[in-house]
């Protein structure tokens, strides 16, 4: 019987084969990615399991006679962000520090490939005289992130480490303990995964009903001469079953290249080692078994919604209506959102805790509602149908708007979730971009974690030598802490060697200054700018130099080179900072280029998914027109134009797509909306035209894909359909 | 004496190396009932395709009404097809997605006359084929005497010149097969429309005025005039 079946599905006739190749090229697909994003969610976790050692944890274990004095710091480089260690030994017997074969001693450091590479290729006073003394060598793979990973373990005496503010005395060192919150990454893959792998589902079952009447038939035919309903139902599910171990043979051959591509996108800021990149044996086998299975339980429970008699197919009756229920979890999803409005959870933890489930429920609300919209909107359609073509195609989309939705749902999905990144992502960048002045680029601040009240003559000298320096200035505490006041006082005579940040009020000699001028910290001040008022400060210029130093300010001409040499004269001043020195522009890099990644990855899956999803549609398309070959071609001898069945196959799939493109970027908008008030306390910033042009774009190859059907309708259609033999 | 309403002169049509028709000649008065008998193959059908203007033959001429249409573009042939001309098949010819109702008044609401109207002409059809009360249905809910008096009723609507019925009792019991030749035939004969009937049956050519038989695509006269039931 199986072989029997497998020359039924390859070797009878060209319409078999091709409904063959289609499902195994969808399963295929669907299976790669499967592989993929099983692969991703691994990588994420050894990625960040293996850099737990950077905020160690006691580990298990007798810990080590000489602990180690321990300070993890940061840095930037050229919009980059360094991860730097500063140990200090206390004896012979340290803890064991992952990727080094042995604790650097004073003098000597370890840095990982991509650092070494960057000190290699810049000049020391922008760099390399950072890390004091010289390289012992390259920190191994095994406790690094990414091949782009920046970090540097820099061995100092153990009294200057415990300087530093935050250090502490390290015996052991865990990689267990993840320093990043993986469940905010967990959010954004759960969510890309769904936005990804549910088209390619859709595709596959849609794919399998390609020619499901023919098929059927073709059983009824097997009932008439013997074949019992058992034998049929074997029969559908070998086809099936074998069209899917030749899709996931062909899915796994595909994710190398997918893994490949993977390892090349920096999905959390930074690339994976692409041998990081593996779904696990476990899940490999549970791919590679499971889904074959899973093809065949589909096939036989495809093959129970017909009654297929020696003769003929006897389809059940027209589903039955959804019912108004189905928006209940797009509701409470909303709600869910809303809810936390004010109420926003403290930790990381309990805000993804909070908006991934809100996230999770409206998309499959969105799933589950679409039907009973579909139905609603088509029964509006039909009611108000001025023409034929409208008539029809809104009646069949009323009588089944399960299988209209189904075809579409991978487009709500794709939009749904590009429509969220996008409206965070625009508001975001929209919010923080209208605070920043130019200024910010080229302000940077050196802050000091403790009191002191004096920078060194020789200091200000060197920085003011330094080529690119356009000023200093030195911003002191202000001794008035009420809220409303600036955080900082500065000395008129200096504030006037700089206008471009303001001016102090007319007989000031002091004023209160925003925090290092360009306000990093406090985002609600007035930004500085030539027409800022300082405002007088009652600090005489006596008290002002006993006044403990906020931060050191330094102007910089813009350009890179100046940038870094400047922060590495800062660096080397004040050795025991925690905070490095940077521009406010530094501080908002790592966000920035996150976002950017986040909207690229939405991108990602908008421009996937609507084509995918296009593919459903234009294989449910053609089942429709199939199925309703003959009454179409006698309507066609009756005089109905070509261009009116035309006009109801397109109205059919366009008018369910564009009405659920509107829904899934209006719900996907409002989503955004509740987020950001609830996490941010913004108000969604319309999204820009790129938004409107990808999502047009995105359609209208949907849009082509369905067109590309409609040949299909006439070559069905001719007068041999109505033949009654 | 008035001249035919439709008519096919020498008409040749082949598909590929087969000829369907071979120099087929026929015609039909007006209100003339006429069936066009013959085996399976022999191009009763294909004849039947040429004189509503659905296929053009080769060489030969068609002609409604004096005209000829052979020679119409296929606009003007649809055009004419669903003006003039009304069809009854012999099964699968209702759109399932429309309501009972709907599926009548299609040729009507094809023409842009406003649904309301159509509705309702389409109703009177239905009740006078016995049909009230099933307006709302799907074409799924017929049985399959009911779809064939939906499809007559549909034919009708228009009132046509000319019916074309392709073996139109050939889904149907037998008694329900003269239910639906006895309603066919009397609107027929209340409307004043020409008929050509395609079966193979001959209980059912029994309801013709004259009888025509295909053989190899050539076309001859079986009976001549037979008295108006």
């Amino acid at each position: 019987m199986i072989g029997f079946g497998l020359r039924l599905a390859v070797a009878s006739g060209r319409e078999a084969l091709v409904r063959f190749v289609v499902i195994a090229a969808a399963v295929a697909l669907g299976v790669g990615l499967l592989l993929s994003t099983v692969a991703g969610v691994r990588a994420l976790d050894a990625q960040v399991g293996r850099i737990g050692w950077l905020k160690p944890q006691p580990a298990a274990g007798a810990p080590a006679a000489d602990p180690l004095v321990w300070s993890t710091r940061w840095d930037y480089f050229g919009g980059k962000t360094i991860d730097r260690v500063d140990v200090g030994l206390t004896g012979p017997h340290p803890p064991v520090v992952p990727g080094l074969p042995r604790v650097p001693a004073p003098g000597e450091y370890y840095v990982s490939p991509a650092l070494h590479d960057l000190i290699a290729s810049h000049p020391a006073d922008e760099l390399a005289a950072r890390f004091p003394g010289r390289e012992a060598g390259i920190i191994d793979d095994s406790a690094l992130a990414s091949p782009d990973s920046l970090v540097a373990v820099v061995g100092r005496p153990a009294d200057e480490v415990a300087a530093i503010p935050g250090a502490r005395r390290v015996a052991s060192i865990s990689t267990d303990a993840p320093p990043i919150p993986v469940a905010a990454l967990d959010l954004v893959l759960s969510v890309i995964a769904g936005g990804l792998l549910f088209p390619v589902l859709i595709f596959i079952s849609t794919a399998t009903r390609l020619s499901a009447a023919r098929r059927e038939q073709r059983f009824a035919a097997m009932r008439l001469v013997g074949a019992t309903p058992r034998q049929v139902s074997t029969l559908a599910a070998v086809e099936s079953t074998a069209a899917a171990v030749i899709g996931t043979a062909a899915g796994f051959a595909l994710f190398p290249a997918l893994r490949a591509l993977m390892a090349q996108f920096p999905f959390t800021g930074m690339r994976f080692f692409p041998d990081d990149l593996s779904p696990g044996w476990l899940a490999a086998v549970l791919i590679a078994l499971g889904v074959p299975l899973a093809a065949a339980l589909a096939a036989r429970l495809a093959m129970r919604r017909v009654r297929i008699s020696p003769l003929g197919v006897a389809r059940q009756v027209t589903p039955r209506p959804p019912r108004a229920w189905r928006l209940i979890p797009l509701a409470v999803g909303l709600a869910e959102l809303t809810y936390f409005i004010g109420r926003r959870p403290p930790t990381s933890n309990g805000q993804v805790a909070a908006f991934l489930p809100g996230f999770l429920v409206i998309m499959v609300g969105l799933v589950l509602a679409g039907p009973w919209i579909t139905m609603v909107g088509a029964r509006l359609m039909a009611r108000r149908a001025r023409r034929l073509p409208t008539l029809v195609a809104a009646r069949r989309l009323a009588d089944n708007p399960q299988a209209a939705f189904r075809a579409i749902s991978g487009v709500v999905l794709g939009l749904f979730v590009v429509s969220v990144a996008t409206g965070v992502i625009t508001t975001i960048v929209d919010q923080r971009g209208a605070r920043e002045s130019p200024l910010a680029a080229v302000t940077m601040l050196r802050h000091f974690d403790r009191d002191s009240d004096q920078v060194p003559g020789a200091l200000l000298a060197r920085l003011r030598g330094t080529p690119g320096v356009t000023f200093t200035l030195v911003t002191r505490e202000n001794p008035d802490d009420t809220p409303d006041s600036p955080a900082g006082v500065a000395e008129c005579a200096e504030l006037a060697r700089i206008p471009q940040y303001g001016r102090c009020a007319p007989g000031a000699v002091v004023a209160g200054v925003p925090y290092g001028l360009a306000s990093v910290w406090n985002r609600d001040a007035e930004q500085p700018g030539p027409d800022m008022m300082w405002p007088a400060s009652p600090v005489t210029v006596e008290e002002l130099a006993a006044l403990p130093i906020q931060t050191l300010v330094v102007g910089l001409d813009g350009t890179p080179a100046a940038h870094e040499r400047v922060r590495t004269v800062l660096e080397l001043a004040y050795p025991d900072q925690r905070v490095p020195p940077a521009t406010e522009n530094d501080f908002m890099g790592n966000s920035r280029t996150q976002l950017n990644q986040f909207q690229q990855l939405a991108n990602v899956v908008m421009l996937f998914s609507l084509p995918i999803a296009g593919c459903s549609l234009a294989v449910s398309v053609a089942a429709g027109i199939v199925d309703r070959k003959r009454p179409f071609s006698l309507l066609r001898l009756t005089g109905v134009p070509l261009r009116m069945l035309r006009r109801v196959v397109a109205l059919e799939s366009a008018v369910p797509l564009l009405a659920v493109a509107v829904l899934a970027a209006v719900t996907g908008f409002a989503a955004a909306q509740l987020f950001l008030r609830a996490q941010l306390e913004y108000t969604l910033t319309p999204p820009g035209w790129s938004f409107y042009v990808l999502t047009a774009l995105g359609l209208a190859v949907s849009l082509a894909i369905i067109a590309s059907t409609l040949p299909l309708l006439e070559r069905v259609t001719g007068p041999e359909t109505a033949r009654n033999e | 004496m008035t001249g035919p309403v439709i008519e096919a002169r020498d008409a040749v049509l082949s598909f590929g190396e087969t000829q369907a028709l071979r120099k087929a000649s026929f015609e039909a008065g007006p209100g003339e009932i006429v069936a066009v008998m013959g085996p399976s193959g022999s191009g009763k059908t294909t004849l039947l395709h040429c004189l509503a203007g659905i296929l053009v033959p080769g060489e030969g001429e068609i002609r409604f009404d004096g005209r000829r249409i052979d020679t119409l573009s296929e606009h003007e042939r649809s055009t004419l097809r669903r003006e003039r001309f009304g069809f009854v098949f012999q099964f699968g010819q209702l759109v399932p997605e429309l309501t009972v109702e709907e599926n009548v008044a299609l040729p009507l609401l094809l023409g842009g006359l406003k649904r309301s109207e159509a509705l309702r002409q389409a109703r009177g059809w239905l009740e006078r084929l016995g049909l009230g009360g099933m307006q709302r249905r799907r074409s799924g809910e017929l049985s399959g005497g009911q779809a064939q008096r939906v499809a007559l009723a549909r034919g009708m609507i228009n009132r046509p010149q000319v019916l074309f019925a392709d073996e139109p009792t050939g889904s149907l019991d037998s008694l329900t097969g003269e239910q639906v030749m006895d309603l066919m035939v009397g609107v027929a004969r209340e409307q004043g429309t020409t008929v050509v009937l395609v079966t193979h049956e001959p209980r059912v050519a029994v309801y013709a005025d004259r009888e025509v038989i295909v053989r190899d695509g050539t076309v001859h006269a079986l009976t001549a005039e037979r008295s108006g039931s």
